[in-house]
């Protein structure tokens, strides 16, 4: 621990003690609690180094007078140092006794606030972690005052009591070493508790107690109504799913017939945690490698034929959702034959075949699904349920896999409004459905689901139709054509030939997206842009097809329409697209199009002059993608400008510089950390193969091997004295110049990029020992750019270390000519730029320290335990000053 | 009441009613859709056209060679295309009182019946119906007269050769009551008597009945109608709308309990939704634009293409549109769109509070004001110098049989570049395209109905309560092509009573009461007594005086008194005496307390039988007995008058007297 916040412990105990009310924020407390359980967690003992703690604890425990607020927090203070046996000593005796004694915080008149109580409770569950609490917990009878507080007005409290029960059951269970783990939290080994005699009564007891409990409530009686048996519904899931044997046995024998009978009354509330009772014992029994209790069965037997349609659909699913089915057939058979009956009723599609078993029910489901709100639930579920259906083994299914399809290709056309080709199907349940907007964005996600399911492939040419149909219906509101053209990407992509599609299919798809382009609402036209990027990407993949259904190139010209677009989403999207639609031979150097530099001279206008920033950060992703696939198919040494003018590397020469001055100047953050981005992508191009040079910036240098081989490249004289030519190339892009502003923007997460990039660069170019060890880096090293005597040039040369080269230049301004035999001298208006050699800049920076200071978030100092104490303290002598004008305090809330 | 049916097109209504003593037609719609078995009148000589060969039956024996020519496999009739009128024979047409009209689209067969059934009535209609009614009428009168066709068909109206004839021609019905358009002169004569009204606006009809027009939100002074009298009320629901567009939204809380609500005019599209279709227009219209080619929009002059207009004004510059121009061509262009911008007081609240401003309240007056919306009466003149391609172009008429459209399909049809957008519902798009066939041009149709649909219909009827509803029959099952759409047909509780051309309806209530009038003097003169609680009664000698359907009573006349005469009067003379009139009893004969006073009087064997409707006495001494009934008391006494007389007396007792 932080020796300063020890020595500021005993005042912050000190305010505590006081009053509560002068903390800083209500979250104060919870903080500094967290840090605590922090401590213990890493194996520290609070208790002793703040040995001031105790005497808080024993303070407050007496001083009943004390802040409620303060009083739970010690409370749980005192329960975490007791969750040691050590701890647990230190406390025992008459700080523990009365701490934790209802009667003594009764007395007091606080235990009506559930402040108090909540204390109380999670205090108890901190302690509860070794046999010493357990019994201090069992002598102390709290199980008695914990089972009240399970139906506590408070539903925090009742939560909590809820989960200290299940955790007092399961932590301390006997047979074997369990592990319990709660809440992310680190998991604790449970001791061989379970040999010590005495201790194996007292769980006995405390099991008699909660079993006894749990029988006695779980029925709804006349005053409690459902509320206590949906609590108690809920502490037997959490019990069940942890629970080993004999525990969970001994659990069953008690509750089931309980439960069998709450089944049987039939309360629709309660089928959700029935459900997740059953699924819980069935998770727990499957653990212990054994088939399924016999009650559990039965119970689930019973729940999957209840009456009500709702209820029977919404156990169906939970079983089927819980996904521990596989060993029991006989009832996922049935549950997905419930779960298919809405859609066998609803489309006439013969999905249960001769199986006449559920017919029972078929009469109650068709009659629920003549109402409207029910019909659209309960068909929603259903269908949701559709695709893993359709990926059991085929002999849990009524009909194979692809009378699903068919199905839910026919609710579809249901849902749009053409029963036309309907012969069966249950026309009073049509007119809920027809124009449903939730059925049919659920039964578009059920047929993306279903794409890869087995046998669905002869389907396709089906599927597709109903989709462009939809596509085309006029009423379609925007997420369902969303919906329909990632449902249509994602049959497309999973088939093996798209070519197997018919000519009509493609122009019907060519028609409707031209259509779609168009469209007056913005959100369908994104779509339709996004759905265009996507379709080059799917068909990029078979690269054969890519030709019969890009025949032409007709989405380059709508793409090209839509960077015009008046919403910029729309542009931003179009922009996305281009840049998945680019074609492999533009990578390659070839001789570009009209079109093509219309689209590149379309973009640098888009990044100089919209307004909105997603069409600028499209922009520079264009880019990186342009040129990040350029350079996996080209020689990372080939110099751009050795192309002839007409290749797309000309065109990329010429924007190159636009792209990262335009992006570097640009005023939203994420604009110009891609233009980073894309210098990093330069720069990895230039200088790859570089001895020293570490693509990636992003990883740390402390995780590199120390003695990794850096380069597997032999590094010839002729590469390495390139390094000067590298670095050259990047100073005329423009690279530098970006990294340089970058470092020194204002958004951190932008100066941090370009620290860690300028890092890269200065161990590529001027590694130590300093320059002049080997001759291409002393060549490399002559290498100069210029500062702008303004801007983010002169925020440069405030740096401490760039003061010192400043100071160096004036005195060697003879030498200044020099510049122009390696760099470039320019001349600006203000004419007080200075041409630098990048190697100095680089390690005049003080690149290393700003990485340190650049890499920890903003509010790293706010967040630190010290801050929070130092701020408990100060709240409160700002307190103690405003007690003297009445009044005149304001309460913060900060959250 | 009586309703006849005298149209079966369930949107171009013509019914009359029979109500009290009034005889009133509800709307007088033209169905224009007889125009599709006629070819095309180009407005310059295409070769395509006259070059079609006549038919001749297939054995030779019928030759109509110049009646009938043949293009893609279909008959077309070589002739001035003629109009399926109202039915004419099914009653008198010169009984009927008034016309109500509820829309411009509702009145185009007015001059064939104000003209020539010896109508002598009034036509009611709202200022903007009467006027943009006066466009339509003459702008079809317009686009006949235009391309005078000297011929007129006649010979395949005959039965036995129609029977022979091809497709749709041998199964049209009623083609003798087919009749050409009619003349500017008939128009303004049918017009003369028409008598504007306001909404809400209460016309008396002879003192009978009251009928007042309501707003119903379809197009520019559309209405609705409210005939009602005292005691009954009679809703007609035309077309209507919920829609926000540009007029009055549809008053709906006048039209709460009626008696019977006559439902027409539901939209003919109930599975096109108007904004999916506007969408659809618009993404059609610009698709075609960007590809070079041409839009042509066969429209009316007035009503959605207002709001096509103003749908446009938004969309052109999000779809980059700003230079394609837009041309609207109808000889009344201009009328309807300036007519559009000064019928303020019936437009929607919206649009009504820009003219405060002041601006034009709808947007296709910048449009002009920029030059991208021109309007022509014509394609002659000055249309041919201005006009530029690719465009758009708004013109009439949606049968595609007349007007300055005919001129756009033969010149635009052979390219696929060029799109027709249909965006009327009254004609089968392909049926308008047939005699085009084969037509390379792209076809989409987008029909905008903004009248009421189903769902809007039996929401609307849920609320205003109408004990009952009378409507075409093809609302009462859904439509043939889509068998299974229960959800297209109107299902209610009574069944609703449906109606067919040439139906007569006796609509299913009896009037019982009827309002009459007390002068102050004879009122004064009652002495009301108190039956009940709050209800008084009494009894009126008075003489009843029916005039102008309004019935008042009147004190009798007191005889003069006798002039001085020195003759004495004969008897004979003298006006008779009026009796005064018997005591009226009331109220009910407590069969307690009429025992009790019975024993009184000393009759106690007294056996009570319990009927039906009350109990019968039994006095067994007097062999008598006592039938106490709700309505009436009788006593059956034989031979023993003095009993009777006190059994009587002892009833009376308990009964008041009036």
């Amino acid at each position: 621990m932080d020796r300063e916040c020890v020595s500021l412990l005993p005042r912050v105990c000190e305010v505590l003690r006081g009053s509560g009310s002068s903390l800083p924020d209500d979250t104060s407390l919870e903080k500094l609690l967290d840090w605590f359980t922090g401590l213990t967690e890493a194996g520290g003992s609070v208790q002793e180094t703040c040995p001031c703690l105790l005497e808080f604890i024993s303070a407050v425990v007496l001083k009943t007078s004390s802040d409620p607020g303060v009083i739970c927090f010690t409370l749980k203070l005192s329960g975490l140092i007791a969750s040691t046996e050590h701890g647990f000593k230190t406390l025992q005796g008459s700080v523990l006794d009365m701490a934790f004694n209802p009667q003594h915080w009764r007395d007091a008149g606080l235990w009506e606030d559930p402040c108090i109580r909540i204390g109380w409770i999670q205090g108890l569950r901190n302690m509860l972690q070794h046999s010493k609490a357990f019994t201090f917990f069992v002598q102390a009878d709290f199980i008695v005052p914990l089972l009240q507080l399970q139906t506590d007005s408070s539903l925090f409290v009742a939560s909590a009591a809820n989960q200290t029960l299940a955790h007092t059951l399961v932590f301390f269970q006997p047979g074997g070493n369990g592990t319990f783990k709660d809440h992310g939290k680190v998991e604790r080994t449970q001791t061989s508790i379970s040999d010590e005699e005495p201790f194996s009564q007292d769980y006995s007891s405390v099991l008699g107690t909660i079993s006894q409990f749990l029988k006695e409530s779980l029925l709804p009686k006349e005053n409690t109504g459902l509320h206590q048996s949906q609590q108690v519904l809920k502490l037997l899931a959490l019990l069940l799913a942890r629970a080993r044997q004999p525990l969970r046995d001994k659990l069953l024998g008690t509750v089931a017939d309980s439960l069998q009978e709450l089944v049987a009354a039939g309360y629709s509330q309660l089928t959700p945690p029935l459900m997740d009772i059953i699924l819980a014992a069935y998770s727990s029994s499957s653990t212990d490698d054994c088939v399924p209790d016999q009650r559990v069965t039965r119970l689930l037997s019973s729940m999957l034929n209840i009456t009500k349609p709702s209820d029977l659909i919404g156990a169906a699913a939970a079983f089927l959702r819980g996904g521990r089915h596989h060993q029991d057939t006989v009832h996922t058979a049935w549950a997905v034959r419930i779960l298919l009956l809405p859609l066998h009723i609803v489309t006439g599609q013969t999905l249960l075949g001769t199986d006449t078993t559920v017919e029972e029910h078929r009469f109650s489901i068709a009659e629920k699904l003549k109402i409207k709100t029910s019909c659209v639930s309960m068909i929603c579920v259903c269908l949701t349920h559709t695709p893993p259906i359709t990926l059991m083994p085929g002999d849990l299914l009524p009909c194979p896999p692809v009378s699903i399809l068919t199905a839910v290709l026919s609710l579809l056309r249901i849902v749009s409004g053409d029963s036309s080709s309907l012969s069966s199907g249950c026309s009073e349940v049509f007119r809920n459905l027809v124009g449903s907007g939730k059925v049919q964005k659920c039964a578009l996600e059920v047929l993306t689901g279903l794409s890869s399911s087995p046998g669905m492939k002869d389907k396709q040419t089906e599927v597709v139709t109903v989709l462009i149909q939809y596509l085309n219906n006029p009423d379609s509101d925007p997420t369902v054509i969303h919906k329909s053209y990632q449902a249509l990407l994602k049959w497309m992509s999973v088939c093996e030939d798209v070519s197997s599609l018919t000519d009509n299919f493609k122009q019907d798809l060519i028609d409707v997206v031209k259509k779609r382009v168009c469209d007056m609402r913005w959100e369908v036209r994104d779509s339709t842009v996004e759905f265009l990027g996507k379709l080059a990407g799917v068909l990029k993949q078979g690269e054969e097809t890519c030709g019969a259904l890009l025949g032409g190139c007709w989405s380059t010209p709508l793409l090209r329409e839509a960077l015009q677009d008046p919403e910029s989403y729309v542009r931003a999207s179009a922009i996305s697209a281009l840049a998945q639609t680019l074609e492999p031979s533009w990578h390659q150097g070839a001789a570009v199009t009209q079109g093509q530099t219309d689209i590149v001279t379309r973009l640098l206008e888009i990044l100089s002059q919209d307004t909105e920033a997603f069409a600028r950060r499209a922009v520079v992703q264009y880019f990186i993608a342009w040129f990040s696939s350029r350079s996996s198919h080209t020689s990372p040494l080939s110099s751009p400008s050795s192309s002839s003018s007409s290749s797309s590397s000309s065109l990329r020469t010429n924007s190159v510089s636009s792209v990262l001055s335009l992006g570097s100047a640009d005023l939203d953050w994420e604009v110009k950390v891609h233009t980073l981005e894309l210098a990093e992508l330069l720069m990895d191009e230039a200088c790859s193969g570089h001895r020293g040079y570490r693509k990636g910036s992003d990883t740390p240098p402390a995780l590199r091997h120390p003695y990794a081989v850096i380069s597997a490249r032999p590094l010839g004289e002729g590469a390495e004295s390139d390094l000067a030519g590298a670095l050259r190339n990047l100073v005329e892009q423009g690279v530098v110049w970006a990294l340089l502003s970058g470092l020194v923007d204002c958004d951190r997460p932008v100066g941090l990029k370009a620290c860690q990039l300028l890092i890269t660069l200065r161990d590529t170019v001027c590694p130590r020992p300093p320059p002049g060890a080997s001759p291409a880096t002393a060549a490399a090293s002559k290498v100069s750019c210029e500062l702008p005597g303004c801007g983010w040039g002169r925020e440069i040369r405030k740096i401490p270390g760039m003061k010192r080269l400043d100071r160096v230049k004036e005195a060697d301004v003879a030498h200044r000519t020099r510049c122009g035999e390696v760099g470039i001298e320019r001349t600006s208006e203000g004419g007080d730029s200075v041409c630098v050699s990048v190697c100095d800049i680089l390690s005049s920076l003080g690149l290393d320290e700003k990485l340190d200071e650049l890499s920890q978030s903003s509010d790293h100092v706010h967040n630190s335990a010290l801050s929070l104490l130092q701020d408990i303290l100060t709240a409160s002598a700002a307190h103690t000053q405003q007690d003297t004008e009445p009044g005149q305090e304001v309460i913060v809330d900060c959250y | 009441m009586k309703l006849y049916c005298l149209s079966g097109h369930p949107t171009l209504p013509c019914n009359v009613l029979k109500f009290k003593s009034t005889t009133i037609m509800l709307d007088c719609g033209l169905d224009t859709t007889s125009v599709l078995n006629f070819l095309p009148l180009p407005l310059v000589h295409s070769p395509r056209l006259s070059k079609l060969p006549g038919w001749v039956s297939k054995d030779g024996n019928i030759n109509l060679e110049k009646e009938l020519k043949e293009c893609a496999k279909r008959v077309f009739v070589d002739s001035q295309p003629e109009f399926c009128l109202p039915e004419k024979e099914l009653l008198d047409l010169s009984n009927i009182d008034v016309i109500l009209i509820s829309n411009y689209h509702c009145m185009m067969a007015l001059p064939y019946i104000t003209e020539h059934t010896g109508f002598t009535g009034t036509v009611y209609a709202t200022e903007p119906t009467l006027q943009i009614g006066r466009l339509l009428m003459e702008e079809l009168v317009n686009f006949m007269e235009r391309v005078p066709k000297s011929q007129s068909a006649t010979c395949w109206k005959n039965k036995e050769v129609q029977r022979m004839l091809p497709g749709p021609l041998k199964d049209v019905v009623d083609v003798w009551a087919w009749k050409r358009c009619y003349s500017m002169l008939e128009v303004n004569s049918a017009l003369s008597k028409v008598q504007l009204v306001g909404y809400s606006q209460k016309v008396e009809l002879f003192g009978a009945v009251q009928v007042s027009p309501l707003s119903s939100g379809y197009s520019l002074g559309s209405s609705n109608w409210i005939i009602q009298s005292h005691h009954e009320k009679v809703a007609y629901v035309s077309g209507s709308s919920l829609l926000t567009t540009h007029p009055q939204p549809m008053d709906q809380s006048s039209l709460k309990n009626s008696d019977v609500l006559i439902l027409t005019g539901l939209t003919q599209m109930p599975t096109a939704n108007p904004d999916g279709m506007l969408g659809e227009f618009c993404s059609n219209l610009a698709m075609t634009i960007r590809a070079g080619g041409n839009v042509l929009v066969p429209c009316y002059s007035s009503g959605v293409i207002y709001d096509l207009l103003e749908c446009l004004y938004q969309f052109i510059e999000s779809a980059s549109l700003g230079t394609t121009p837009f041309y609207f061509i109808s000889p009344v262009a201009n009328s309807s769109l300036e007519f559009s911008q000064i019928f303020a007081e019936w437009l929607c609240h919206n649009k009504q509070s820009k003219v405060y401003l002041p601006e034009p309240p709808f947007p296709h007056a910048e449009l002009i004001q920029t030059n991208k919306l021109k309007h022509y009466p014509s394609i002659h003149g000055d249309f041919s110098i201005e006009f530029r391609q690719p465009c758009v172009v708004f013109t009439g008429h949606p049968s595609l049989r007349f007007g300055d459209v005919v001129h756009f399909m033969e010149l635009w049809g052979k390219s696929s570049l060029n799109t027709i957008i249909f965006t009327e519902p009254d004609f089968s798009y392909l049926d308008a395209l047939a005699p085009y066939q084969p037509l390379a041009m792209k076809c989409v149709y987008c029909p905008i109905d903004t009248r009421l649909n189903f769902h809007q219909v039996s929401k609307l009827l849920k609320e205003v309560q109408p004990l009952h509803v009378v409507c075409p029959e093809q609302y009462t099952q859904p439509p043939l092509t889509q068998s299974h759409r229960s959800d297209l047909m109107l299902e209610l509780q009574p069944p609703p009573m449906p109606y067919r051309r040439c139906s007569v309806l006796n609509l299913p209530f009896r009037r019982r009461y009827e309002r009459v009038y007390i002068l102050p003097e004879l009122a004064n003169s009652l002495v009301p007594s108190e039956v009940k609680p709050g209800i008084s009664v009494a009894t009126v000698s008075a003489v009843l005086h029916s005039k102008d359907n309004k019935h008042t009573l009147q004190s009798v006349s007191k005889p003069p008194p006798a002039p001085p005469s020195k003759k004495r009067k004969r008897v004979m003379e003298e006006p008779p005496v009026v009796q005064a009139p018997k005591p009226l009893l009331s109220g009910a004969v407590p069969l307690e307390a009429f025992l009790a006073t019975l024993q009184k009087h000393g009759i106690s064997e007294v056996k009570v039988e319990e009927t039906a409707d009350g109990h019968i006495l039994h006095l067994q001494a007097d062999d008598t007995l006592i039938q106490l009934e709700a309505d009436g008391t009788h006593i059956v006494c034989d031979n023993n008058e003095p009993l009777r007389t006190t059994l009587r007396d002892l009833v009376l007792r308990f009964l008041q007297k009036l």
